[in-house]
Order: structure tokens, then sequence, then C-alpha cells
């Protein structure tokens, strides 16, 4: 999943020269936190947030921002971007290591979205099959060649669709001797449980669902 | 008012997705020759089956033309984008008229209760809450409940929808996401381990319907006990606050411990104190005014018996102990193994091992969804 497929566009921008009250008015108006900031020739120069407006203005700070000040006297500068086909994890891990909610998306000289940490969430939801209705399938797979085709091929055959697969590595651990890739599926149908028994029969470790206690 | 209708006609069992579907007919076929032959003052009623400009309130004409293809076996060449021809709602010969006669009870039933011509009305088929506007999906077509809906709100009512199925209903809250004149609660086995995957806290409505949308999702392996707790936390607070003319009541019964789809441990016993007080709310806050329908039950023992008891509690019957003895008979020789004897299940615990973490998480999201909510009435 790139950048360009999750990432806002056309994007609201504010002129480095326009006053903060302006800057101020747009996020209100556009229910946003994040303005990236051009020049005359709409070229990226910054970005504020309305963190850094309510900081900049505040009675508490030394010298306060006046409402009529120019926006760039606010900004962040150089902004810190991303590109349109930079893959979802990449702009993740740099919002993560940069501890900020949003990146400008520029190609060349062109602004051409924005991402925010938002963005990001809804992203997983879709990495996790989670927009179309389905059932959770979840199996440890051994950590050798042609585990995840086999589990696929079972899914297959039952006449059943994938809506996503996710997957990650659990390390072995104490006398546990293997390393597993937990595997989860989404599958569409309401009723897994009848391959969830066929696949545990056949060897595979079924995580979810489980057999439900009976009672006495 | 006289004797709440049950409706049913015969149409309805024309809803068949074939021999090896969980969605199975004979539920109801066992559950009418039970209620005949039961000492029940009932009286049956066949509604006629919705039209399709009934169904074009609630599905866009795309989506129900697809429908119709299929009926006669004209598969369009995008079918699965409707939700349709697929492992859960395969295609079947006229599909279209039987999904049609189940919305048309249900629909009759909210037409009984807008005109005051009944207070009470349960009708024996329909609850298809996972039906969407332009999509089928688990097992439901056409969504009756939301044709329901429909009507009532075509009336002017305020409709509280109650869904006690273990499947979060979707469909329903979907549809009437928008309307602050229709709450929906879903009462539900958690997304993140069953069937359809949504049913948040988090969900409350879009734009003036923010607020009308009340999601209770439950741990798996939940029991009786938990699960009237966070029932009794949350619905009549819910319904009081919402002050509904109506209740619309989808009653699945596969939250039950038997049950092959999910997760959840109910026993008949929960059901039982369930529909004691939907009944009681329904005459503190809507004069009476319910409409009661089937949903999912994929154990025919308990589903039938769950829907035996909903029965008797619409129709204020005295409920027997034990079942017919010639209907049990009658119903082992046609092949349903190890028939429950009595109405309800003998006493049952069960061995889980987080227990207490089961019950903690379930008070903390009843908790967090009413925090959540709550503002938004005020
Ligand atoms: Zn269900």
């Amino acid at each position: 999943m790139l950048i360009q497929d999750i990432m806002h566009h056309p994007v609201v921008t504010i002129q480095a020269t326009a006053p903060v009250h302006e800057a101020f008015a747009q996020m209100h108006e556009h229910t946003i936190r994040h303005l990236p900031v051009v020049d005359a020739k709409d070229t990226l120069v910054g970005i504020v947030t309305d963190r850094d407006i309510r900081y900049a203005t505040s009675a508490l700070t030394d010298k306060p921002v006046a409402r009529n000040d120019a926006v760039h006297t606010v900004m962040s500068k150089p902004p810190i971007t991303a590109g349109p086909r930079d893959p979802v994890e990449d702009a993740a891990r740099t919002l993560r290591q940069e501890r900020i909610g949003a990146l400008p998306v520029v190609e060349g000289d062109a602004l051409v979205g924005i991402i925010t940490g938002t963005d990001l969430l809804d992203a997983v939801l879709r990495l996790t099959g989670l927009e179309k209705p389905g059932s959770r399938l979840a199996v440890a797979l051994p950590d050798e060649p042609g585990q995840l085709a086999a589990l696929t091929a079972r899914v297959a055959d039952e006449g059943l669709d994938i809506h996503s697969v996710l997957s990650y590595y659990e390390p072995s651990e104490g006398d546990k001797p293997a390393s597993h890739l937990n595997v989860i599926l989404r599958i569409d149908t309401m009723n897994v449980r009848p391959l969830a028994a066929a696949l545990r029969e056949e060897g595979f470790q079924v995580r979810w669902p489980l057999d439900k206690p009976t009672g006495t | 008012m006289s004797t709440p209708p049950l409706l049913f006609d015969d149409a309805y069992l024309s809803y068949f997705f074939g021999p090896e579907h969980p969605f199975s007919p004979v539920r109801q076929r066992m559950l009418c020759s039970l209620l005949e032959a039961l000492p029940l003052t009932a009286e049956f009623t066949a509604p006629p089956a919705a039209t399709r400009q009934d169904v074009c309130t609630v599905h866009d004409a795309a989506f129900v033309d697809a429908v119709a293809r299929c009926s006669t076996g004209d598969l369009p060449a995008n079918v699965r984008d409707f939700g349709l021809n697929t492992a859960d709602v395969p295609t079947f010969d006229d599909m279209d008229a039987a999904a049609r006669a189940l919305c048309g009870g249900t629909l009759h039933g909210a037409r009984l209760i807008a005109q005051g011509t009944a207070d009470r009305v349960l009708q024996l088929g329909g609850g298809l809450h996972h039906a969407h506007r332009r999509k089928a999906s688990g097992f439901c077509v056409y969504n009756d409940l939301s044709m329901a809906i429909r009507a009532l709100r075509d009336e002017g009512m305020r409709v509280a929808y109650i869904d006690i199925d273990v499947h979060h209903g979707d469909g329903v809250q979907h549809i009437h996401e928008t309307d602050p004149g229709v709450l929906t609660l879903s009462l539900h086995e958690s997304g993140r381990y069953l069937f359809p995957g949504t049913g948040h806290v988090h969900e409350i409505g879009k734009g003036a319907g923010e607020g009308s949308t009340l999601n209770i999702p439950l741990e798996p392996f939940t029991e009786d006990d938990s699960y009237l707790e966070t029932f009794e936390r949350v619905v009549p607070f819910a319904i009081e606050r919402y002050a509904p003319d109506v209740l619309v009541v989808q009653c699945g019964a596969d939250a039950h411990f038997s049950d092959p789809l999910a997760d959840l441990l109910l026993t008949t016993h929960a059901y039982d104190a369930m529909f004691t007080q939907l009944l009681d709310l329904a005459e503190a806050h809507t004069e009476g005014r319910a409409l009661f329908t089937l949903g999912g039950g994929y154990q025919p023992d308990a589903t039938v018996r769950i829907w035996t008891l909903l029965a008797h509690h619409v129709l204020e019957a005295e409920r027997p102990t034990d079942l017919p003895a010639d209907w049990l008979d009658r119903w082992s020789d046609e092949g349903e193994a190890a028939l429950t004897p009595t109405l309800h299940d003998e006493p049952r615990t069960f061995d889980i091992e987080r227990r207490d973490s089961i019950e903690a998480q379930n008070r903390q999201v009843s908790k967090r969804a009413l925090e959540r909510i709550a503002p938004l009435w005020y």
C-alpha cells in the first residue's frame, strides 16, 4: 500500500505571508490540525499546526505572536515530507521518529497531498480486511517454505474468498523449539468453523476459532 | 388489544440455500409445528410479500435487479460485487420472491403497529440484519428489519432497534446510521473474533444520527450472568433516554452455548430473562408497541426452544416444562439428533479459565459505550 493510495488531496494550504488568525480560521473551517505553508509560487516552505498557533499566541509565552503576524513566523521549517510512491510503513516510521502528526506529500516541487496519523490508522483497518464483512481464521505456521501456500490453497478448495492476509513472526521462546509465522486471514464467510476443524484434522495449528467449551 | 398476531406464511420456507447451508427453514417448520402442538391460543396470520417498491425503500435498484436476475439463473457478470453467488449467499431459483416473502412479514408487522391494529407482533421469520443497501451478506439477501423501520419512520414514529443476535447487526446499523429517529443497539460477540468484524463501541452513528448507534461487543465465552449484567446496564438506560415510540427486536438465537457459528455461552435462561425485560420495557416506554423477529440460530434444538420461549412471552402464555412427546418423536424421526425434551436447558456449568477477565472486559466495554454516547443525549 502506497502513500498515494491513502493520502488526502487536494490539500488545503496557507500563504506564508497570510496572518496567523487566517490560518487558525482555515483549520477551524476544515476541521484539520495541520496546514502546509506555501510561498507565492505555491512551493511548500513549511507546516503549521493548531498547537504551534496556540503556543505562539499564548499570553504565557515570552513574546506572544499577534493575530496579524505572518504565518511564516510560527511555522516549522523545513517541513518533513514524504513521496507519493513511498510505502505507508515508511510514513508511519517517520511520524513516530519525528514525533509529528502529519506529512505533506511532495512530488518534485509540487505539493500533491497530505497524510496524517488518522489516515494511517484507516490504512491499518484496510490492511486487516475490516472494510468487508468476514470471519477471522488465525493459524500458526511452521517457518518453512510452502506453508502459507498450503494454507491458502485449502481455503480456496472450500470455495472461500480471502479478504486479507496479515502475518507476523513469533520467535521461539524458552523450550518451544521452532519460531512460527502467525497468519491471520479474514475470510468471506460467517461459517468458518468447518474449515477450522478440517485444518486442525490435517495438522494445522489453528489458533482461532477455538473449540467451544461444552459444559456439564 | 386482542391476541398478538404471529406472522407466518409457507412461502417463508422457500428461502432455502440448499441442504448444506446453516440458515435452514427446518428451524421454522420445527418451530411452527411445536407451537401448534402446545396448548397455546395463537393466531397465525399470513402476510403479503413485500413488493419491489417496498424493497426499494431500503435497497438500490441495481442490487434488486441483480437479485431478480439471479432468481432466474441469469447471473450478471459482477454478481459477486453484490455479495451474491458467494459461499454465504448462494443464488437459487426464485430467491427474489422468497426474500420478499420474508420481508413482507416484517413489514406487515410494522404496518399493523403503525395503524394501531396491534401493539405486539411476532414475525416467525426474517431478522436479516446483515443485508446492506447494495450488497447481500451473511445469509441475508434483503433487509426486512430496515424495511419495517422505514415504514414506522414514515408514520413519524421514533424507533429503537434492539439486536440480540450474536453477530453485529451491521446492515441495519449502516442503513439508519444518519437518522436520529432510529436508535440501533446491538449486543454481539466482538468483531475482533466474529463475523462481520464491525460493531465496535466507537461506531456511534454519523452526521445527524451521531449518538443513535450503540454497540456492545462482548468477549468470546461470555456466560449468562455477565451477558445479563451488561444487558441490564445498557438496554433499559438506552430505551429510557431515547424515548422511542416502538421497539423492533431481532431475536437471533445464535448466542446459545450450543451454536456452531459463534462463541458465546448463553443458556435458555438468559433468553427468558431478556424477553421478560424487553416486554417490560415496551410496557413502560412504548405503550407496549414491539415488533419481534427471528434471526440467526444454527443449532435447531436450541434455536427452536428459544423462539418457543419468545412466543410464550409475546402471547403471555404459561411456559410448559416439557415438550410434547409426539413432537419430539416426529423430529427425531426426521433426523434431528438429541433433542432436549424440556423447554429450558438443564443448569450447566462451563470450565472457563479466564472467566474473571471476560467479565471485567464486558463491564469495561459497556461502561465505555455509555460514556461515549451519553453526552450526546443531553
Ligand atoms: Zn447471527
